[in-house]
C-alpha cells in the first residue's frame, strides 16, 4: 500500500541573492513497511527533498499526500509529527537519555497522551543495541554513535509514519552505521515507511534506492517511480 | 529650589569640562583615535541635559497635560530608535515591537508609581512625571536591546537544536522557548544586581543627586528603593513583551526557523 507520495515537487535556494533550482520535479512513492534509499552527488539537493517533505522549507511546486490526504489538509506541526525528518546533526537537548525519549510528550502535538514507560524505553534501547546504557545517563556522557542513535530512538517512540533520515550514520564508525541499519529494519514495519540518505554502500535493508541527479529522480531496484 | 541646595555657576560648570583633557590625553597618547568621539559625547552631554533643564523649567511653568503627552511620546519614540540601533540583528517588523513593549511597561509602571506612590498633584505634574517615566524609558530601553541581541543571538546558536524540534512537532514557541528564558534572565540582570549593591558598592544616581541638591538622606532612600522597583518591574515588563512580540518573526508562517541560508 503507497504511504506517502511526492508529486512534482520543485525547490529552489536563495544563494547570493540568486534563486537557484535543485529539482524541478520530483516525483515518488513510499510503499508502506519498506525502507528506501536516496543517493545523488552533494548539492544535488537530497537534504532539501527531505526538508521540503517534512514542510520545514517551501516548494514552490507539487503536492505531498500521507495516506491520500494532501499536505495542505494537516496542521504543519501535525503533518511533522507524522512525517519525522532526523537530521545529520543529531542534537539531544541537555539532560539524560530518558529526558530526550519522552521529550516529544512534552510537546503540544503530543498533549493528552501518555509517556512510554521505562520498560517500554529499556526496549527501545535494547532494540537500538544500547542495553549497557541506563535511561538516567547524561547525553554529554554518550559516545557520537550512541547520541545518533539515541536522536533516532526518539524519532522513533513517537511512531511518526514516516521516516525521514538524513544520512544519520555519516559521521560514525562502521559497526554503529550498521547497528543504525538494523535498528532501523526493526522498526519499519505496518504502517511506517522510511527514506534514507545515505552515502554508505548498500547494507541490504533499502527496497529500492532512488538517484537524485540534474533535478530529478530516478528509480534504481524495485518499488514505483514515475519521472517525467 | 529646596533649602540647602547650591546651585554651581556657568563659570565653574563649564571649567568642569576641562575633566575632559584627562580622556583626551589617554586617547592620544595611547593612539585610541577617540578624539572626535570624546569632543562629541562632551558636547552632546551639556547641549543635551542643559536643553532639557530648561526644557523641564517651560514644563513646570506652563503644563498642562497634552504637552506632558507629547514630551512623552517624543521620549518614548527616540527610546525605540536608540533601543533597535543597539541590536546587532536585523530584524522585520523591531521597531513596532519594541515601540509596544517600551510604552506599555513605562506607561503602566510610571502611572502607576507617580498617581499611587509620589501622588503627583494635578496628576500630569511634570515634576514627578518626567523623571520617573524618563527612568523607566531609559532602562528599558537598555534591558530591551540587551534582551533582543540575546534572543536571536541564542536562537542562531540553537539553529541545529530547533531544527530537530521543529522536525519532531514542536511549535515556534515550543522550539524557541530556552532561548526566550537566556534572554529575559540576561535582560534582568543588570537591574536586579544593581538593586543587590545599591548603598553598599554604590549611591544610587538619582539618590546622590538628591542628596547634593539638599534632600534629607532617609527621603531621597525611600525614594530610591521605590525606584529600584518600579525600574526592576517596567524593565521585566519589556523585555518579556519585546522577546514574546519578536521571536516569531525569525520562524516561517508554517513554523520552521529560518536559518541563515534561508533567510533573505
Amino acid at each position: 500500500m503507497t504511504l506517502f507520495e511526492a508529486r512534482h515537487i520543485a525547490a529552489s535556494y536563495v544563494r547570493a541573492g540568486e534563486a537557484v533550482q535543485l529539482f524541478s520535479d520530483a516525483s515518488f512513492t513510499l510503499e508502506e513497511g519498506k525502507i528506501y534509499d536516496l543517493t545523488g552527488p552533494s548539492g544535488s539537493g537530497k537534504s532539501t527533498l527531505l526538508r521540503a517533505c517534512a514542510l520545514l522549507m517551501e516548494h514552490e511546486r507539487g503536492e505531498l499526500y500521507l495516506e491520500g490526504r494532501e499536505s495542505a489538509a494537516f496542521e504543519p506541526v501535525q503533518w511533522r509529527r507524522r512525517v519525522c525528518l532526523v537530521p545529520q546533526v543529531p542534537t539531544l537537548v541537555a539532560g539524560t537519555v530518558r529526558d530526550n525519549l519522552v521529550f516529544p510528550w512534552k510537546l503540544k502535538v503530543h498533549a493528552g497522551q501518555a509517556p512510554p514507560d521505562d520498560a517500554a524505553l529499556a526496549s527501545l534501547m535494547e532494540q537500538a543495541e544500547l542495553v549497557g546504557i541506563e535511561l538516567g545517563r547524561d547525553v554529554s556522557q554518550l559516545s557520537g554513535g550512541q547520541a545518533a542513535r539515541v536522536a533516532l530512538l526518539r524519532a522513533f517512540a513517537t511512531k511518526p509514519q514516516v521516516l525521514l533520515l538524513d544520512e544519520v550514520d555519516a559521521a560514525l564508525d562502521d559497526e554503529s552505521a550498521a547497528a543504525i541499519g538494523r535498528l532501523t529494519s526493526s522498526l519499519v514495519g505496518a504502517g511506517t515507511t522510511c527514506l534514507r540518505i545515505r552515502h554508505r554502500s548498500a547494507d541490504g535493508f533499502a527496497s529500492g534506492t532512488f538517484a537524485l541527479k540534474d533535478g530529478t529522480l530516478m528509480l534504481q531496484g524495485d518499488g514505483s517511480i514515475d519521472t517525467f | 529650589m529646596s533649602p540647602g541646595s547650591v546651585d554651581i555657576g556657568f563659570v565653574e560648570l563649564f571649567a568642569s569640562a576641562l575633566l575632559m583633557l584627562v580622556a583626551g590625553v589617554v586617547s592620544y597618547r595611547l593612539e585610541l583615535g577617540q578624539a572626535k568621539r570624546i569632543l562629541v559625547s562632551t558636547l552632546r552631554c551639556f547641549i543635551q541635559l542643559l536643553a532639557v533643564g530648561f526644557l523641564l523649567q517651560y514644563l513646570f511653568e506652563y503644563q498642562t497635560w497634552w504637552i506632558m503627552m507629547l514630551v512623552i511620546a517624543v521620549m518614548l519614540v527616540a527610546a525605540t530608535q536608540i533601543a533597535t540601533s543597539r541590536t546587532k540583528s536585523s530584524v522585520p517588523g523591531l521597531i513596532p515591537a519594541v515601540f509596544l513593549s517600551i510604552t506599555v511597561s513605562s506607561l503602566a509602571v510610571g502611572m502607576l508609581i507617580a498617581e499611587g506612590v509620589v501622588k503627583a498633584d494635578p496628576w500630569y505634574n511634570a515634576q514627578q512625571l518626567i523623571p520617573i517615566i524618563g527612568m523607566i524609558i531609559g532602562n528599558a530601553m537598555s534591558a530591551t536591546a540587551v534582551a533582543i541581541d540575546r534572543l536571536f543571538a541564542d536562537m542562531d546558536a540553537r539553529e541545529n537544536e530547533m531544527f530537530s524540534l521543529v522536525a519532531l512537532g514542536a511549535t515556534p514557541r515550543e522550539a524557541a522557548f530556552s532561548s526566550l528564558k537566556a534572554a529575559v534572565g540576561a535582560g534582568m540582570t543588570p537591574v536586579l544586581a544593581t538593586m543587590s549593591a545599591a548603598g553598599i558598592v554604590a549611591i544610587p544616581g538619582m539618590m546622590g543627586g538628591q542628596i547634593l541638591s539638599g534632600v534629607d538622606p532617609l527621603v531621597a532612600a525611600k525614594y530610591q528603593i521605590v525606584v529600584m522597583l518600579m525600574l526592576s518591574a517596567a524593565t521585566t515588563i519589556a523585555i518579556v513583551m519585546a522577546c514574546f512580540l519578536t521571536y516569531r518573526k525569525r520562524f516561517s508562517q508554517s513554523g520552521y526557523y529560518l536559518d541563515k541560508g534561508l533567510r533573505l
